[in-house]
């Protein structure tokens, strides 16, 4: 398994994402300060975000409002997630994922909620996801999440 | 023998469907000669491993249209009605008409009603008064009601029943206590089901023949997994709505361990609202069909049992033959009909979230605890291995043959 931030939890809620793990296949220097949480938007690599994820030992606890990408972002757009060891010469990319355990095929199992910010002209969801290779990226689109189906009618559960 | 089964859809995935195709591969493995009669067919193969030495027939071709009888179980009732799908393909109009009118015999409670009309029954009658061979066998309310009114004298004709007699609604109750005295036997999965079936039918054989698991031969769990394993149709029948917030309590203070329910349904959606809700979106996963259970169920350190009702829970006995102790709800013919409570898993009432989720903790909290119900579970399991099971059928089969007026002539 190549050098990778290793993904263990994921919280999309409160109006951030937050991502716990560790690195893997990388023994970080001393610098654990300089860490980052770092968004790329794919096919638009020089669109990018940071935020501070200062590491303990390797692991990370990092996140980020969503407003950031849902206000101040393209309306539909695709980040890709990575853990960086700062800018500058010599930054080092750790793309973010979840490849440690048996199971494959994560885009379809393992869900996250989609967040909804709406202003007076537009909506738009967040929604962070596993890639078809287990990465871990985030969707904006327009739009609202659909109302969930307790607040529109009695489930039916026994017929 | 010549032993015919007789199936609503034997292209489904459903457990009936699988347990008569262990039945039949094990008997013309037997030398016998066997064949599944299929009343609709709307996929070109069959979904569970089948000796090709079985035949298999279908009276209603629906591929191509929009009907689909996908996992006509015995539980299978929910959705929409069926579109016109094949009924619009039928040429002559009387028997269009048929198509559209209600079913005579088979009554509307039956889970799988919404496959039947006076067309479908007709076209079961035919094959039946038709059918040769020496045993038949048919496999739900439905096609049992009609077997008892159209098959022939000349056969031996077993009824299987896979559900609790409590399950079924009065009006099959009725039925079956109406048509069931005219077979040889009725086949039933659990003592407690042989008692009630027996209670209704005085005068007609009543047998317990559970279903058996595919192998015993398999690998045994080590306990040491922090994974809980769930399985069945996303459907209210098997609680999962139920478990997600058992699973809440937990993962509190058991926040390493992981739940993972496979199976696919019509409330899957349901569930993923509720698995956001609760935010067990880090804890809980809808992994889906997998043709592979019995690696997942050896990954697992214990098998969780949340179903509202059962027939006889069959995965749950497949993870008892992976050594995987159970917790589960003690549901009408459910778990209780297999183990005992503290032996090879912990019980909890019917539909109880907080004691499912104590008994849960306890067995998270327990390694030791584990590995003990888990050997017991294994011991059990082997009851229902098809060394043990598949022979009661040949024997019943040639029992019936043999005693029944003219049985040597029936051999022929």
């Amino acid at each position: 398994m190549s050098p990778h931030a290793e993904i263990e939890r994921v919280w999309p809620r409160d109006g951030r994402i937050r991502l716990v793990g560790a690195l893997h296949g990388h023994t970080p220097g001393g610098a654990a300060e300089s860490w980052q949480l770092l968004l790329v938007r794919r096919d638009h690599g020089d669109e990018r975000l940071r935020y501070d994820a200062p590491l303990d030992g390797a692991r990370f606890d990092a996140s980020l409002p969503v407003d950031d990408l849902a206000l101040d972002g393209p309306p539909s757009a695709v980040w890709d997630l990575y853990l960086s060891s700062g800018p500058g010469p010599g930054e080092l990319r750790l793309r973010a994922g979840r490849h440690l355990d048996d199971i494959r095929g994560k885009k379809k199992i393992m869900v996250f909620p989609a967040q909804s910010v709406t202003t007076d002209e537009y909506g738009t969801v967040v929604r962070p996801f596993y890639t078809v290779s287990d990465n871990l990226s985030v969707e904006c689109a327009s739009g609202e999440v659909p109302p969930h189906y307790w607040e529109v009618e009695n489930p039916e559960w026994v017929d | 023998m010549r032993i015919r089964y007789l199936l609503l859809h034997a292209y489904g995935t459903g457990g009936t469907i699988r347990t008569v195709m262990n039945q039949a591969n094990a008997l013309v493995a037997r030398g016998h000669d066997v064949e599944l009669v299929s009343v609709l067919r709307h996929r070109d193969e069959v979904r569970f491993p089948l000796d090709p030495r079985v035949r298999v027939t279908s009276l209603i071709d629906e591929r191509g249209t929009a009907d689909g009888a996908d996992d006509a179980g015995p539980h299978a009732g929910g959705g929409a009605p069926p579109a016109e799908g094949w009924r619009a393909a039928l040429g002559a109009r009387r028997d269009a008409a048929l198509a559209r009118s209600r079913p005579e015999l088979v009554p509307a409670g039956e889970f799988g009603a919404r496959y039947f009309n006076r067309y479908v029954e007709r076209t079961v009658a035919r094959h039946l008064r038709q059918t040769t061979g020496d045993v038949l066998v048919s496999t739900r309310p439905a096609l049992n009601v009609l077997a008892a009114r159209y098959a022939p004298r000349s056969m031996v004709r077993v009824a299987q029943e896979h559900m609790n007699l409590s399950v079924h609604r009065a009006d099959v109750r009725k039925a079956i206590a109406a048509h069931y005295p005219a077979f040889d036997a009725v086949a039933v999965l659990t003592e407690r089901d042989r008692a009630e079936y027996a209670a209704l039918l005085p005068r007609t054989r009543v047998v317990r023949i559970p279903n058996a698991v595919h192998s015993l031969d398999q690998q045994p769990a080590d306990h040491g997994s922090r994974i809980a394993v769930a399985a069945g149709r996303l459907y209210p029948q098997k609680g999962f709505d139920l478990l997600l917030p058992a699973f809440r309590q937990v993962v509190e203070r058991h926040p390493d361990w992981q739940l993972r329910i496979f199976g696919v349904g019509e409330r899957k959606g349901e569930l993923r609202a509720l698995i956001e809700e609760l935010h067990l979106y880090n804890h809980v996963f809808l992994m889906g069909h997998t043709s592979r259970l019995d690696d997942e169920l050896a990954k697992a350190s214990l098998y969780v049992l949340s179903s509202r009702f059962e027939g006889l829970p069959m995965v749950m006995i497949e993870a008892m033959a992976h050594g995987l102790p159970v917790v589960g709800f003690d549901c009408p013919t459910g778990p209780s009909d297999v183990l005992t409570d503290g032996r090879e898993g912990i019980l909890v009432p019917p539909e109880d979230v907080e004691a499912l989720a104590g008994a849960m903790s306890r067995l998270m909290g327990d390694r030791a605890l584990r590995e003990k119900l888990g050997a017991a579970a294994l011991r059990t399991a082997r009851d229902y291995s098809p060394a043990e099971v598949h022979p009661r059928w040949e024997s019943l089969f040639s029992e019936l043959l043999g005693a029944a007026p003219g049985g040597t002539e029936r051999e022929r």
